[in-house]
């Protein structure tokens, strides 16, 4: 159920990057049934994809990329990433294939307060399988524009450089898809444009496909391929007027 | 980046509380090291007097444990004298008026009389004759030696040895000249006694002392026993009238307060036997008594030293358990802010074993930072009291001053804080990603 509103690519000339078949995830609510947040029957993206999924508050978009990044394993259903079911694997495996060919990009930038911006990209690489590379990492900033911030600590920087430096971690294993969850949100106005140029650039040279999760319809509309979560999770249709996060 | 690296940059994101633990370890590790140096240096200084050249000590029957401190150590309360004729009993025939061999002559090698009860400006003063320098050792059988000047001539009878410390301390030299005083500090002031040498360091209660001629010793105010016509009838007898010397104190008019043997093998005996035999057969007479240095000490050690060091070693583990507890309470206090790191490395594709293994790793580093810092301070401590060391146990104790327990004491504190960090480190391990990161 690939849904495609402003692009013309044909997606059976490319291979799928990440896939969801019968996915479904569900919650224990205290006193009450399982709360089931995901159930979707098929999702894919494939390589160089650059894809804004909507959804509002509630319909599961967390929930969608914890189980895509394998934090969390789904309580049925296939997730492919480049055709290895994550969901068979142990938790180290999963832990593995989250460092070397997932990036994860959020909406708090999670940065390491006490690494400097080089670090908090080496730190990412060394859990990867490849050899840390400071090269890489330093181009990498050069690329998102701090070079000459290579050294400050996320402290002592603005919001905006500290969410280049969460792409440029993000990046740095070479991962085969980039995850960023409402990388926009804590942003202000004037910077947003910034943040999702600089997403869509760097995943187009680093050739990595992109899932943007938001909320944002203007954030959305600037994606060659637009997804709603509500449209393919038939979970988040029933709940929508929920307000918890998923 | 290395664990190592991560875990390091944890420490110095939390420098004020990472610092604050490693002091408190490092306060706990400079005590138990200048507790096990300080002990065992004390320890050194009782055990290096045992080897001073005598297996033996004839003094007056009473404590065979204060006979030993008097004498080898120059400390504890004075003691009471035994009679010349007691001390002529071990000496052969040509130190002797009868021209006899004395009682216990034959299984004698040496035999060193001292006598003791003055003072020089907080120093004991022993009053010996030559034979103390020329025939006794400084320990393991050296000869004494002399950094300046020459030991005393027997017939130069207000001349005197000082220890080494002694001369330090006061800066006397050769030539100077000192009046010891009567029973104490601020008795009656004797004659002065010129000095002849000064000893080179012996790293032994030698070094705290003050040695003077016997025989001008004998010379000073109530150094001579008061002789009633009645004693002097019965015990001085033949030796009455054999004065060693114009202007010398007769012989009977003489005590001594200890005598410093080195027994002689008997002919067919090992001299350890020997040793055993002379003992009991003092021991079992009326005037004296037979001390055996080793056996005191050992008696000393087992007694006061041993368990008073088990202790202060009790008391310092513990202070370093409570430091260890501090690294734990450090750990756990800042697991909030740690819980955020955690699942963001896990996010990352850190494994639950690594972020387990930084967590562990932080605390190897505070414990082995803390202990370094802690083992220079201890040794630190050790080097500012060792003078006070050297001057009250004549024992030199310094900065390099070292005992091998402080080998296990870095090991041991590593298991601690591993032991500590657990709790944290498996907190650390269980870090509900989803729920930090949502």
């Amino acid at each position: 159920m690939k849904q495609t509103h402003s692009n013309t690519q044909s997606p059976v000339e490319k291979s799928a990057v990440l896939e969801l078949n019968g996915v479904k995830k569900s919650f224990s609510v205290p006193g009450g049934d399982p709360l089931l947040i995901l159930d979707i029957p098929f999702f894919q993206i494939t390589a160089g994809d650059l894809v804004a999924l909507e959804g509002q508050s509630g319909s599961g978009k967390s929930t969608l990329l914890n189980v895509v990044s394998g934090i969390m394993r789904p309580d049925s259903g296939q997730v492919l990433i480049g055709g290895l079911n994550i969901v068979k694997l142990a938790e180290p495996q999963r832990d593995r294939l989250r460092a070397d060919r997932i990036g994860l990009v959020f909406q708090q930038f999670n940065l390491l307060p006490g690494f400097t911006a080089l670090e908090n990209v080496l730190v990412s690489m060394s859990f990867g399988s490849q050899v840390s590379s400071k090269e890489r990492a330093e181009s990498l900033l050069e690329a998102v524009g701090l070079a000459d911030r290579f050294h400050h600590k996320p402290a002592a920087m603005s919001i905006g450089q500290q969410q280049r430096v969460a792409v440029a971690r993000a990046l740095a294993n070479r991962p085969r898809v980039l995850l960023a969850d409402e990388p926009t949100a804590s942003i202000d106005p004037s910077h947003q444009q910034q943040v999702i140029d600089l997403l869509q650039t760097t995943c187009r040279e680093e050739e990595v496909a992109l899932l943007v999760v938001t909320h944002a319809p203007e954030v959305a509309e600037q994606f060659p391929v637009r997804h709603r979560l509500e449209d393919f999770n038939r979970a988040a249709a029933v709940h929508s007027t929920t307000n918890g996060v998923y | 980046m290395s664990l190592l690296g991560i875990a390091w940059r944890n420490i110095k994101q939390r420098a004020f509380t990472s610092g604050l633990t490693a002091l408190s370890m490092s306060l706990g590790v400079a005590l138990v090291v200048a507790t096990l140096i300080t002990g065992g240096v004390v320890k050194q200084a009782f055990e290096s007097g045992a080897g001073l050249g005598y297996n033996m000590i004839i003094g007056a029957k009473g404590s065979p444990l204060q006979l030993v401190l008097n004498s080898v150590y120059l400390i504890s309360k004075p003691i009471e004298n035994i009679s010349w004729a007691t001390y002529t009993e071990f000496l052969p025939a040509r130190e002797r008026p009868d021209e006899q061999d004395g009682t216990w002559a034959a299984s004698t090698h040496t035999a060193v009389p001292i006598c003791m009860g003055d003072y020089f400006r907080g120093h004991r003063v022993v009053g010996t004759n030559s034979t103390y320098f020329d025939r006794l050792t400084r320990g393991n059988g050296q000869p004494f030696e002399f950094s300046s000047g020459t030991n005393f001539h027997d017939e130069d009878l207000y001349s005197a040895v000082l220890g080494s410390q002694v001369a330090l301390t006061l800066n006397l030299q050769v030539g100077d000249k000192i009046a010891p005083t009567h029973g104490a500090d601020d008795g009656k002031v004797h004659d002065p006694f010129q000095i002849t040498g000064i000893l080179a360091r012996t790293d032994t209660p030698i070094d705290r002392g003050v040695f003077v001629n016997m025989e001008g010793f004998y010379l000073q105010d109530g150094h001579a026993k008061p002789i009633d016509s009645s004693e002097n009838t019965e015990q001085t007898g033949p030796t009455n009238n054999d004065s060693p010397g114009k202007g010398l104190l007769p012989y009977n008019q003489r005590e001594v307060t200890a005598i410093l043997l080195e027994t002689a093998a008997l002919p067919g005996l090992p001299a350890e036997l020997t040793a055993m035999g002379l003992r009991n057969a003092i021991n079992e007479g009326r005037d004296a008594q037979a001390a055996l240095p080793i056996a005191e000490i050992r008696v000393l050690l087992d007694l006061f030293v041993t368990p008073l060091e088990l202790l202060l070693l009790l008391v310092t583990t513990l202070v370093v358990i409570v430091s260890a507890i501090g690294i734990l309470v450090s750990m756990v206090g800042s697991s909030l802010e740690r819980s955020r790191d955690v699942a963001i490395m896990r996010a990352l594709g850190a494994r639950r074993s690594v972020v387990l293994a930084t967590v562990l790793i932080e605390a190897i580093l505070l414990a082995v930072g803390g202990g370094i810092i802690g083992l220079l301070l201890g040794h630190g401590t050790v080097g500012l009291i060792g003078p006070w060391i050297a001057t009250n146990a004549g024992v030199t104790a310094g900065f390099l001053s070292y005992t091998t327990a402080e080998l296990l004491l870095v090991p041991f504190l590593i298991a601690l804080a591993i032991l500590a960090a657990l709790l944290p480190a498996v907190a650390a391990y269980r870090t509900d990603v989803a729920r930090w990161l949502g």
